[in-house]
């Protein structure tokens, strides 16, 4: 990556690169001199090319390589410095070199601030005046261009960053938090055993009061054994394993809610699977989790299916994907598990922030919104992807692995 | 004197003086256990040397000492050594006590919250071991 401050200086001595300047004049006339002037002069070296519509300039932009256009702003289906926006609405990358009649200052500075990277007055320039604006334009608009894309790797560094430091305080806090609060929690709970077996209650009101306390302190204790996953994510035992096992294993612990929710599994296993090297109990959580969401979805019930394959990777093969897909190369090995709900798919307005935690659509239910957050905090400390899709029938989950080679 | 011979005594070494009152008031309700409660973990060696206990339930964070410090302290007493030991904590996760059942010098582990059942049983399992 080349630093900002270090500029090309080859790149920017001297003018011997080919500029491929479309000029978009109303004036047939202003349109022929532009040309000669560039075409006849001893300084630079151009592709001209030259239209007088913004319609057609959009045509012939979308067509070839363009460096800069030289633009009038009065044209025949547009006018004034809505052409200017229009044009850099749709070809944001490219350079503009304003060239107009209308002299005004006020005019020419709110160009620049539109997008535009010089803004020439037509009669009020020579020939080498010209070549230098474009020259100039190309550089000043490669220059931002630039400072654009570090600002965005910018932004998502710091994204980053930040999304690192929530996980650590949460994982501090509920370090914390679960010594303090389980202490109460195994209070209530040996309590209210202790009077079931006192009390043998007969009073359904008095029935319906314990048994209220006792799910609500497993439920408290649920939500806190979900916190101290995070705090314990770093410990990971890897070892290598067919991930079909750990996918069957998840489903004996769903079984039980499958059968009562009428769903149905469908498994589309591969059977020349190469081993991963992945923690097989989180891994596991990872699939119950993905297996629960799906039946959540479905409450009337449908078909869950599962399917692993190994395959050389595609970029399709992560289209549409949360996080980032960079470690993953073009056709190397990788093993692809889905799995598939028929429910009524993931709302798309939700759909960048599903793996955010504390984001749940199931507050009102008691939903936490850890799950998921935990899902791909896990993925991705074996180097995996997690994403969710929407295809034809419902939501899909995919979970993509490289494929470890045996040693 | 112990004036019920047949039954066993525990001695609970907790900071939390809720939960050692539950677990007394549960474990004695099975006829089988007499439960002393010790709240304050500075004591736990002369509590026990004066209660004689046939099994020890050990918190492991309390205030001022730490369960492991005073699990050695019993261990290393020639009155007191044999006694055995459950740590009853809160610091760690169930799954975690399962797969890790001896982090602690081999001593049994229970999370909290642990169920009745699940702290008897654990206990029986301990005193039969001892006999």
């Amino acid at each position: 990556m080349r630093s900002l401050s270090e500029p090309n200086q080859a790149r920017i001595a001297d003018f011997t690169k080919k500029l491929n300047v479309l000029i978009v004049e109303n004036n047939p006339v202003d349109c022929a001199m532009l040309s000669g002037m560039l075409s006849k002069s001893t300084f630079g070296s151009f592709r001209l090319k030259g239209t007088d519509t913004l319609k057609q300039s959009f045509h012939i932009l979308k067509e070839g390589t363009w460096d800069v256009v030289l633009l009038d702003l009065n044209l025949k289906d547009s006018s004034g410095l809505d052409t200017l926006h229009k044009l850099h609405e749709k070809y944001s990358q490219i350079a503009i070199v304003v060239n107009t009649g209308v002299y005004q200052d006020s005019l020419g500075l709110q160009a620049i601030t539109c997008g535009a990277q010089d803004y020439l007055i037509k009669g009020k320039y020579k020939a080498y005046g010209l070549v230098k604006a474009l020259y100039y334009a190309v550089e000043r608009k490669r220059a931002e261009e630039e400072l654009k894309a570090a600002y965005n790797r910018l932004k998502e560094t710091q994204a980053q960053l930040i999304q690192v430091e929530k996980m650590t305080v949460i994982g501090g806090l509920a370090s914390g938090i679960a010594h303090e609060v389980k202490n109460p929690l195994a209070t209530i709970l040996y309590g209210v055993e202790f009077l079931n077996t006192k009390l043998t209650p007969t009073d359904p009101q008095i029935q319906l009061t314990l048994k209220s306390i006792r799910e609500a302190t497993q439920k408290a204790n649920d939500i806190i054994k979900d916190l101290l996953d995070f705090a314990s994510l770093s410990k990971l035992t890897m070892v290598p394993e067919s991930i079909n096992t750990v996918i069957e294993h998840s489903l004996n612990f769903t079984k039980h809610q499958c059968d009562k929710c009428g769903i149905k599994i469908d498994k589309f296993f591969a059977n020349n699977l190469p081993h991963i090297l992945l923690d097989k109990n989180r891994i596991e959580q990872v699939i119950v989790d993905l297996i629960l969401n799906a039946i959540l979805a479905m409450p009337q019930g449908g078909l869950i299916t599962i399917r692993t394959l190994v395959k050389k990777y595609e970029k399709k093969d992560t289209e549409g994907s949360q996080t980032d897909t960079s470690h993953f190369q073009p056709s190397e090995d990788v093993i692809l598990l889905d799995i598939e709900d028929t429910g009524s798919g993931i709302d798309p307005n939700n759909m960048s922030k599903v793996f955010d935690p504390f984001f749940t659509t199931r507050r009102a239910a008691g939903g936490v919104g850890l799950g998921l957050s935990i899902a791909k905090t896990i993925i991705s400390s074996h180097n995996a992807i997690i994403m969710l899709t929407n295809y034809a029938r419902g939501a899909r989950a995919r979970i993509i692995f490289k494929a470890e080679r045996p040693t | 004197m112990n004036i019920y011979p047949e039954k066993k005594r525990i001695l609970i070494i907790d900071d939390e003086s809720g939960f050692t009152e539950m677990v007394k008031l549960n474990l004695e309700a099975t006829g089988q256990y007499l439960v002393r409660a010790e709240n304050n973990g500075v004591r736990a060696v002369d509590v026990a040397l004066e209660y004689q206990p046939d099994l020890i339930l050990l918190d492991i964070i309390m205030p001022g000492t730490d369960g492991t410090d005073i699990c050695w302290s019993l261990r290393e007493h020639e009155q007191l050594h044999h006694v055995p030991i459950i740590f009853l904590t809160a610091t760690i996760r169930k799954n975690e006590v399962q797969d890790r059942p001896d982090d602690i010098g081999g001593y049994a582990f229970l999370a909290k919250p642990a169920t009745i059942e699940e702290l008897t049983k654990c206990i029986e399992t301990h005193l039969n071991m001892n006999h």
